[in-house]
C-alpha cells in the first residue's frame, strides 16, 4: 500500500516518505521477527515434526525407516490398537456431549440467574468461577479424595443422610467412573461459561429488552426468540473451546484415574491413550514414536477441521448488536 | 378508546423519589406531551404507564381497569423508544411482526398489519432489509411501525427524536403528528425540546423535580403560565424575569430606577416580572415607565433582532427589536420599556403566577 500524502508530493520529495517506510518496515520486521521465530521453534517445528515421525518406524529413541501410512492404518484399523482408539474416541464424543448438557447449560443458567441480579448475586459470580483458577492437580486430587470408596466426602454424605444403596466406589465402577469425571469437570470449569455467557448478557441493550417485554410475557420466549440469538458470539466461543477441550481432555482423567482409562478402559480418552503409546508405561506394553504420533496427527487434524466448520457455521448465525 | 388516569403516582429508586405524587387525566385520542429539563421524571413516568417499572404508590387505571400487577406486553400498549430497540437479528419485516404474531393473529391478519403499517410509513422498500443496513431516521420509522402494527390503544413514545439530525427531526415530527390525526389513537410523547411539545402536542405537562407543575394547551402554557419555570421553560427566546420591589403601583429594580403598572394584580411586596421577549421595546433615554440597562450585544436576524441587555441589579433580558437597534454598541445605556398588557406577575418567594392564583 502506498503511503496517501506521498501522491501529490513532487518525484524529489517523494523519496523521502519511501524512507521513512522502509524505516518503519524495519521497525516491524524488528518487532515481528522474535515472536515468529520462537513460534516456529516451539510451535510449529515440533507439529511438522510429530507429523514427520508419524511416517516413519520406530525402535525407541532411534528412527527407523520411511513407513508411509503404515502408523496411521495401524492405529486405525489393526487390533488390539484399533478397538482402543475407537473405545477412547467414543468416550472423548460422549465428554463433550455431556459437558456440552452440563457444563455449558448450566453456565447458561447460572449466568441468567446472576445476570436478573437475583439475591446473591454478587457472591455467586465470585463463588461459581472460583474453582477455575485453581490448578486441575488440585481439583483432581481433592476429588479422587470425595470419590473414595471408605473414607470419601460423598459416601460419607450419602451414608450420613440414609442414602447407602448409592454409596459406590465412583471411580472403580465401569458404570460411574467416567460420569464421575464428567462431573468434576464440569464442577471445577462450569464458571467459564457463566463468565462468558454473563458478559454476552451484559451486553444486549436494556431498550431491547424493554422493547421485547413490551411484546410478550414469557420469560422463555424472550431467552428463546430475543437472547438466545443475541448472545450468539458468547455461544461460539464457549461451543468451540469446549469441543477443543474435550478430545484433548488429558489432565483430569491422569490424575484421577491413572494413564490406562480405567477401570477396564472406560475412561480411556484419546489425551490418555496417545501418552501411553509414545511414551509407555507398564502396562501398555508397548511404546511407539510411530504410532503416537499418528494419534496425535489424527487428534490434530479432526479437531481443527471440525472446530473450523463449526465456528464458520457458528459465526454466520451471529449478528452484531 | 383510551382513557388514562394516573392517581398520587409515586417512584423511588433505592432512597430517591422520582415521582413526588403525580395526578393526570390522559383523555381519548389525546396527544399529550410529558416536558421538563433532565431528570424531572418525564421518562419515568412513561416507563410506569408502559409496566416497565413497577409504581412505588398510586394507581393507573386505563379505560376503566387498574393496572396493577398487568404485565406490560397485555396493557394494549405500545413504545417507541429512544434508541429505537429494534431486534438486531430481525429483518424489518420480523421486527414488525414480532409483536402482532404474539398477540395469537393469523398469517393473513399480521401480513395485513404490516402492510398497512409499511405503507403508511413508507417502509415497503426495506422490509428485507436487518436494522443495521437502516439510517438513523428509517429505524425510527420502523420503531414506529413496529408500534403500529399492534394497533395499541396508547403509544408511548420516549424522547423518540433526540437520536436524529437536526433536519430530519422536523421531519419526522411532521409525521408523527400525520400519523396521530390518521390513526387517531392516544399518544404520550416524552421529549425535552420545547419546540417539539409546543409543535404536537394537543395538551402538554411540563414537569420539574417529579412533580407536574402546569398541564394545558400550548397557548394556555404560553399566554399564562402557571408559575414562573413553566414560563421560562416554555417560549424561545426565553421569558425574562426581573425581580422587583413593589411599592403601590410602582415596581423597582435596584439600579434601573422603577415603572408605574396601574392594572397590577393584588401582589405581595417581591413581585417577579416576567417579560417575553416581544413584550418589551427600546424606548427613548426618556421614555416614561422603563428601566435603565447596560446594552450588551445583538443577535441580527434579518427581519428582527433579538437584543440582550443587563439590568442596574445584574440580570439579562432579552427583547425583540427592529434591526435598526442593532446600531447600539455593548454599553451603551438603553430604555428598557414593558408593555403592561404582555406582563405576567410572579410571587417571587414561590414562583406561582399571581393572575392564575
Amino acid at each position: 500500500m502506498d503511503a496517501p500524502d506521498t501522491t501529490e508530493a513532487p518525484t524529489q520529495k517523494s523519496r523521502l516518505p519511501r524512507l521513512r517506510m522502509s524505516g518503519r518496515g524495519m521497525w516491524i520486521t524488528f518487532l515481528l521477527v522474535p515472536p515468529l521465530a520462537v513460534m516456529a521453534l516451539f510451535v510449529i517445528y515440533p507439529i511438522v515434526s510429530a507429523l514427520a515421525y508419524a511416517f516413519y518406524d520406530w525402535q525407541g529413541l532411534r528412527r527407523g525407516e520411511f513407513v508411509g501410512f503404515a502408523n496411521f492404518s495401524k492405529v486405525l484399523f489393526d487390533e488390539p490398537f484399533a478397538t482402543t482408539t475407537w473405545n477412547a474416541f467414543k468416550n472423548n464424543v460422549f465428554v463433550f456431549f455431556a459437558l456440552m448438557i452440563i457444563q455449558n447449560g448450566l453456565g447458561f443458567i447460572l449466568a441468567y440467574a446472576l445476570w436478573r441480579d437475583l439475591p446473591g448475586a454478587r457472591f455467586h459470580r465470585i463463588a461459581v468461577f472460583l474453582p477455575v483458577v485453581l490448578s486441575t492437580v488440585i481439583i483432581g486430587y481433592v476429588w479422587k479424595l470425595f470419590f473414595h470408596p471408605i473414607f470419601g466426602a460423598v459416601n460419607q454424605l450419602l451414608r450420613s443422610v440414609g442414602l447407602d444403596v448409592f454409596a459406590g466406589p465412583w471411580l472403580g465402577d465401569p458404570d460411574t467412573a467416567l460420569n464421575a469425571l464428567i462431573f468434576v469437570n464440569a464442577w471445577a470449569w462450569v464458571g467459564f461459561p457463566t463468565l462468558v455467557f454473563l458478559a454476552g448478557l451484559q451486553r444486549i441493550p436494556s431498550e431491547i429488552l424493554d422493547a421485547a417485554r413490551m411484546e410478550t410475557d414469557s420469560e422463555l420466549l424472550l431467552i428463546r426468540k430475543i437472547i438466545w440469538p443475541l448472545i450468539a458470539p458468547s455461544a461460539t466461543v464457549c461451543f468451540i473451546l469446549l469441543f477443543i477441550g474435550s478430545f484433548n481432555w488429558f489432565e483430569l482423567p491422569y490424575i484421577m484415574v491413572g494413564l490406562d482409562g480405567s477401570p477396564f478402559g472406560t475412561t480411556d480418552v484419546l489425551g490418555l491413550y496417545f501418552y501411553r503409546t509414545a511414551f509407555g508405561n507398564q502396562s501398555a506394553g508397548i511404546q511407539d514414536f510411530g504410532m503416537g504420533s499418528a494419534l496425535a496427527v489424527l487428534m490434530f487434524l479432526f479437531i481443527a477441521v471440525v472446530a473450523t466448520v463449526w465456528t464458520i457455521y457458528l459465526r454466520r448465525r451471529e449478528i452484531e448488536v | 378508546m383510551a382513557q388514562l388516569s394516573l392517581r398520587g403516582v409515586r417512584k423511588n429508586f433505592k432512597n430517591v423519589e422520582v415521582l413526588q405524587g403525580i395526578d393526570l387525566d390522559i383523555r381519548d385520542r389525546e396527544l399529550i406531551v410529558f416536558v421538563g429539563p433532565s431528570g424531572c421524571g418525564k421518562s419515568t413516568l412513561l416507563r410506569l404507564i408502559a409496566g416497565l417499572d413497577p409504581m412505588t404508590a398510586g394507581e393507573f387505571v386505563l379505560n376503566g381497569k387498574s393496572m396493577q400487577g398487568v404485565a406490560p406486553s397485555k396493557r394494549d400498549i405500545a413504545m417507541v423508544f429512544q434508541s429505537y430497540a429494534l431486534y438486531p437479528h430481525m429483518n424489518v419485516y420480523d421486527n414488525m411482526a414480532f409483536g402482532a404474531r404474539l398477540m395469537g393473529l393469523s398469517k393473513a391478519e399480521v401480513q395485513a398489519r404490516i402492510d398497512e403499517a409499511a405503507g403508511m410509513l413508507q417502509l415497503e422498500p426495506l422490509l428485507d432489509r436487518k436494522p443495521r443496513e437502516l439510517s438513523g431516521g428509517q429505524r425510527q420509522r420502523v420503531a414506529i411501525g413496529r408500534a403500529l402494527a399492534r394497533k395499541p390503544s396508547v403509544f408511548l413514545l420516549d424522547e423518540p427524536l433526540s437520536n436524529l439530525d437536526a433536519a430530519l427531526r422536523s421531519d419526522v415530527r411532521l409525521e408523527i403528528a400525520k400519523l396521530h390525526r390518521k390513526i387517531g389513537a392516544t399518544m404520550i410523547y416524552v421529549t425535552h425540546d420545547q419546540v417539539e411539545a409546543m409543535t404536537l402536542a394537543d395538551r402538554i405537562v411540563v414537569m420539574r423535580g417529579g412533580l407536574i407543575e402546569q398541564v394545558g394547551t400550548p397557548r394556555e402554557l404560553y399566554e399564562t403560565p402557571a408559575n414562573a419555570f413553566v414560563g421560562t421553560f416554555i417560549g424561545s427566546p426565553r421569558m425574562s424575569l426581573l425581580e422587583t420591589t413593589r411599592d403601590g403601583p410602582h415596581f423597582g429594580i435596584e439600579g434601573s430606577g422603577s415603572i408605574a403598572l396601574p392594572g397590577a394584580p393584588e401582589t405581595g411586596q417581591k413581585v417577579t416580572l416576567g417579560l417575553r421577549p416581544d413584550a418589551m421595546h427600546l424606548g427613548l433615554a426618556d421614555a416614561p415607565d422603563g428601566f435603565d440597562a447596560e446594552f450588551e450585544y445583538a443577535e441580527y436576524l434579518g427581519n428582527e433582532a433579538y437584543l440582550y441587555a443587563r439590568l442596574g441589579d445584574g440580570t439579562r433580558v432579552s427583547l425583540k427589536g427592529d434591526t435598526a437597534s442593532c446600531a447600539h454598541q455593548p454599553g451603551d445605556t438603553v430604555r428598557i420599556c414593558p408593555d403592561p398588557a404582555q406582563l405576567h406577575y410572579f410571587d417571587t418567594e414561590t414562583g406561582r403566577s399571581f393572575r392564575s392564583a
